[in-house]
C-alpha cells in the first residue's frame, strides 16, 4: 500500500510539473522560442488571479479569466517583443526574455512587494478523501485530473486537429507553410497567446505547492525547462513523460533515502540527458 | 540652460555633503541590510521600526541629530557588505555601523569593525559565533539554539516521547536540530529521524510520508521562511495532522507569515523571543505607530524589534557619551544593560555582549478573525545555550 501511495505522489508531482511547465511546451518546446519568460507570464497571472479572487469572483472562474487576460498579454508581447527575435537566433532570445523577466519582476514587486500571495483553493479541494487504504489530500487528486485532461485536449488539439499541423507545418517551414496559404503570422501570434494562458492557469491551480510572489519566474525557472529540455524540444508528449518520470524518480528517491534528496532530481535529469541527448521523444524535425 | 541648472545642483549637493560631514552635533548611523530582491522585507521591516523609533524619540538626543544612512546588499552577499561597511566608515564617516541580515554578512564585517573600533549592532543574523568575531559586535535579535532549547523542554515536560525533525538543508537548519535533538534526548525523549530537506525543495510529501510512517508525536521544523516554510506546515497539515502528529516550530509561524498559512496552523505552538501580541505597552505603541504611518496591514515582526532596539542602545550611547562617543565607550556602557523592548525586558550579556530575553511558548488562535500568536507561557531571560558551552 505505501508503494501505491508514493507512486501516487511521484504521479502528482509529476503533474504538478507539467501543470506549471505546460505553457512552455507550447511557447518553447513546439514554436521553439527560447522563452525564459514562461514564469514571467505565469505570475502576471497569478498576480491577476489575487486581485480577481479579491474582487469576489470563484477560484475557478479566476483562474480562467486570469489565463485569458494573460493570454491578451501574451498576444501584444508576441507582437511587440517575440516576433523581431524570431529570426535573430538563440542567444538574442534568451536575453531578452531573460531582461523581460525582470522587468515583470521588479514590476511586481513594485506593485505588490515580495512576499507571498496566497491564492487560497475551494474547501471542496482543501480537505482529505479517503482512497480506500488511506486518505489523500484532495488537492492532489484535483491535480492529477487537471493535468490529465490539459494533456488530452493539447494532445487532441496539436496531434489530431489541422490547427495543430498547420501549426507544426508552420514551425518546420515557415515559407512553404506560407506558400501554400497559412497565415503563419497569425497563427504565431494565436498560439503564443495560447501558450501565455496556459502558464497562467497552470500557475494559478498550482499555486498552492509553488505559492506565488515575485521571484516565482527565476525560483521555478530550471523546473520549467527541465520539464521541456528532458522531454524532447518540440514535442508535447515528451514533456508530458518526462514530467511525469522525474516526479516518480524524484518522490520516491526523496522518500527512500532522504539524505541523497539534494541529488534526486538533478541526478535523474543528468542521467536522462545522457542517455538520451535531445529528451526522451525528440521530434524528428527538431533533432 | 539645462546644463547649467544641473551643475549649480551639482554644485549645492557638494556644499551640502562636505557641510554635513564634519559638524560635532550630527551622528550618523550607518545600517547595511537588504532593501531589494527577495528579501527586501527584511530591511523594510528595520527602517520602519527605526523610523517609529525616531518619531517616538525625535531625530536628536541632546541636540544631536541622529541621520541614519541605509545601504543595501541585496542579500547573502559578504563582499558587498564588507565594501559598504568599509565605504561607511571611511567616506561617511559613520560613528555607529547596524542592520545585518544574514550571518555571512555580519561575519565579513567583522575585522573592518574590529580594526576601525566600529561599534555595531547585528539586528538579525542568529548564528551563535557572530558575536565572538569582533568585541565591537553586540547583538539585539536572538540565536537559534536560545529559542530552540526551550520548545524541545517545554515538549518533554508536556507529555512528548518520540520526535522527528525535519529543518532546512542549511547551517542555521543544522543548529535548529542539534539542539532540539540534545536538549530533548537529554530530557529523556526519543528522536527517531532528524531529516535534512532541501532548500529547493517544493514537493514536501515524499519526507512526510517517511514521517507518517513511524508514527512520531511530534515533527519539530525549522524552514527559511518564504514559499519553504508554508510548504512544509502546509503538507504537515494536509498529511500528519490529520493522523495526530502535531507541529512544534520556533519563527515558522510568526504572524507576518500567518495570512499564507492559513487556519491550518490553529494551535501550532511554537517557542520565539518576540510575539507580536505580547502585552507591553513598547509594544503596542510599536505597532500603533507602524500602522499609523505604514498603512494598517504592516505587522511588527523579529526584524522590527532588532531595529527598534538597537535604536534604544544607540540613543542612549549618544545621550550619555555626547557625539564623539567612541567605541570602547558605547560598547563598555551597553556591557550588562538592561532595557525594555517591545518584546518584553532584555539584557545585553556583560561578557558575550549577546542578547538575553524572556523566550515566549505560544499557541495560534484565532481573534476577531484574525489568526495571531498568543503567549501561554514565559521562560525568563534564556542566555544562548551555544555561548555557555563554548566558553571563550
Amino acid at each position: 500500500m505505501l508503494d501505491i501511495t508514493i507512486l501516487l505522489d511521484g504521479v502528482a508531482y509529476g503533474m504538478v510539473l507539467f501543470i506549471i511547465s505546460v505553457g512552455l511546451t507550447v511557447t518553447m518546446g513546439l514554436m521553439r522560442i527560447v522563452n525564459l519568460a514562461h514564469g514571467a507570464f505565469a505570475m502576471i497571472g497569478g498576480y491577476l488571479a489575487t486581485m480577481l479572487l479579491g474582487a469576489g469572483l470563484p477560484f475557478f472562474a479566476a483562474a480562467i479569466v486570469a489565463a485569458a487576460l494573460v493570454g491578451i498579454v501574451g498576444a501584444v508581447a508576441e507582437l511587440a517583443i517575440y516576433r523581431p527575435l524570431y529570426r535573430k537566433g538563440e542567444l538574442a532570445q534568451a536575453l531578452m526574455t531573460f531582461g523581460f523577466t525582470f522587468v515583470v519582476i521588479a514590476a511586481l514587486t513594485t506593485a505588490f512587494g515580495t512576499g507571498i500571495r496566497t491564492l487560497p483553493v475551494p474547501p471542496t479541494l482543501s480537505g482529505v478523501v479517503d482512497i480506500g487504504f488511506r486518505t489523500y489530500p484532495t488537492y492532489r487528486l484535483f491535480l492529477v485530473a487537471v493535468g490529465l485532461v490539459l494533456a488530452l485536449l493539447l494532445w487532441l488539439l496539436i496531434d489530431r486537429s489541422s490547427y495543430g499541423a498547420r501549426l507544426r507545418a508552420a514551425v518546420d517551414n515557415p515559407r512553404m507553410a506560407s506558400a501554400v496559404g497559412i497565415d503563419v503570422n497569425l497563427l504565431f501570434t494565436v498560439t503564443f497567446a495560447g501558450g501565455c494562458a496556459l502558464a497562467a492557469f497552470g500557475c494559478v491551480i498550482g499555486a498552492a505547492l509553488m505559492p506565488l510572489e515575485p521571484y516565482y519566474a527565476l525560483r521555478y525557472l530550471v523546473l520549467f525547462l527541465v520539464v521541456v529540455g528532458v522531454g524532447g524540444i518540440g514535442n508535447f508528449k515528451g514533456s508530458f513523460v518526462a514530467a511525469i518520470a522525474l516526479g516518480i524518480i524524484d518522490t520516491g528517491g526523496k522518500f527512500l533515502v532522504p539524505q541523497a534528496a539534494a541529488y534526486m532530481f538533478y541526478g535523474a535529469v543528468l542521467i536522462l540527458l545522457l542517455l538520451r541527448p535531445h529528451g526522451l521523444m525528440p521530434a524528428k524535425s527538431a533533432a | 540652460m539645462k546644463k547649467m541648472l544641473l551643475l549649480a545642483l551639482c554644485g549645492t549637493g557638494l556644499t551640502w555633503a562636505t557641510a554635513t560631514a564634519a559638524p560635532a552635533d550630527t551622528v550618523k548611523v550607518g545600517v547595511i541590510a537588504t532593501f531589494s530582491g527577495p528579501f527586501a522585507r527584511w530591511g523594510e521591516q528595520f527602517q520602519q521600526a527605526i523610523k517609529v523609533y525616531q518619531k517616538q524619540h525625535g531625530t536628536s538626543v541632546k541636540g544631536n541629530t541622529i541621520d541614519v544612512i541605509y545601504r543595501d546588499d541585496g542579500g547573502p552577499d559578504p563582499t558587498r557588505a564588507k565594501q559598504l561597511a568599509e565605504e561607511l566608515i571611511l567616506r561617511e564617516k559613520v560613528q555607529f555601523l547596524g542592520g545585518f541580515v544574514f550571518t555571512p554578512n555580519a561575519l565579513a564585517v567583522a575585522d573592518i569593525v574590529t580594526e576601525a573600533k566600529m561599534p555595531t549592532v547585528i539586528f538579525n543574523a542568529a548564528t551563535a559565533v557572530v558575536t565572538r568575531k569582533s568585541p565591537y559586535f553586540v547583538r539585539t535579535s536572538q540565536t537559534i539554539p536560545q529559542v530552540t532549547v526551550p520548545i524541545a523542554q517545554w515538549a518533554f515536560k508536556n507529555g512528548v516521547k518520540r520526535v522527528i525533525t525535519a529543518v532546512s538543508d542549511y547551517a542555521p537548519g543544522y543548529d535548529a536540530e542539534q539542539y532540539f535533538v540534545k536538549t530533548f534526548k537529554a530530557a529523556g525523549g526519543e528522536v527517531l529521524e532528524s531529516i535534512r530537506i532541501p532548500l529547493a525543495t517544493t514537493d514536501f510529501s515524499p519526507f512526510y510520508e517517511r514521517v507518517l510512517q513511524q508514527k512520531p508525536d511530534v515533527l519539530f521544523i525549522f524552514g527559511p521562511g518564504g514559499p519553504p516554510t508554508v510548504g512544509m506546515i502546509n503538507t504537515w497539515a494536509s498529511r500528519l495532522k490529520p493522523a495526530g502528529i502535531r507541529l512544534l516550530c520556533t519563527a515558522e509561524t510568526q504572524e507576518i507569515d500567518l495570512p499564507k498559512i492559513g487556519p491550518v496552523a490553529l494551535g501550532v505552538v511554537s517557542a520565539f523571543h518576540y510575539t507580536e501580541t505580547v502585552d507591553n505597552p513598547l509594544n503596542k505603541a510599536l505597532w500603533a505607530d507602524l500602522t499609523a504611518m505604514f498603512g494598517k496591514n504592516t505587522v511588527p515582526d523579529l526584524a522590527s524589534a532588532g531595529a527598534y532596539d538597537a535604536m534604544e542602545l544607540i540613543y542612549r550611547a549618544v545621550a550619555n557619551f555626547g557625539p564623539q562617543v567612541t567605541g570602547d565607550e558605547a560598547i563598555g556602557f551597553w556591557r550588562g544593560m538592561a532595557l525594555d523592548s517591545p518584546r518584553g525586558p532584555i539584557k545585553i550579556d556583560e561578557t558575550t555582549r549577546d542578547i538575553i530575553q524572556n523566550v515566549y511558548l505560544r499557541k495560534v488562535e484565532e481573534r476577531d478573525g484574525k489568526l495571531e500568536n498568543i503567549n501561554f507561557e514565559t521562560v525568563p531571560m534564556v542566555r544562548d545555550p551555544w555561548k555557555d558551552e563554548h566558553p571563550e
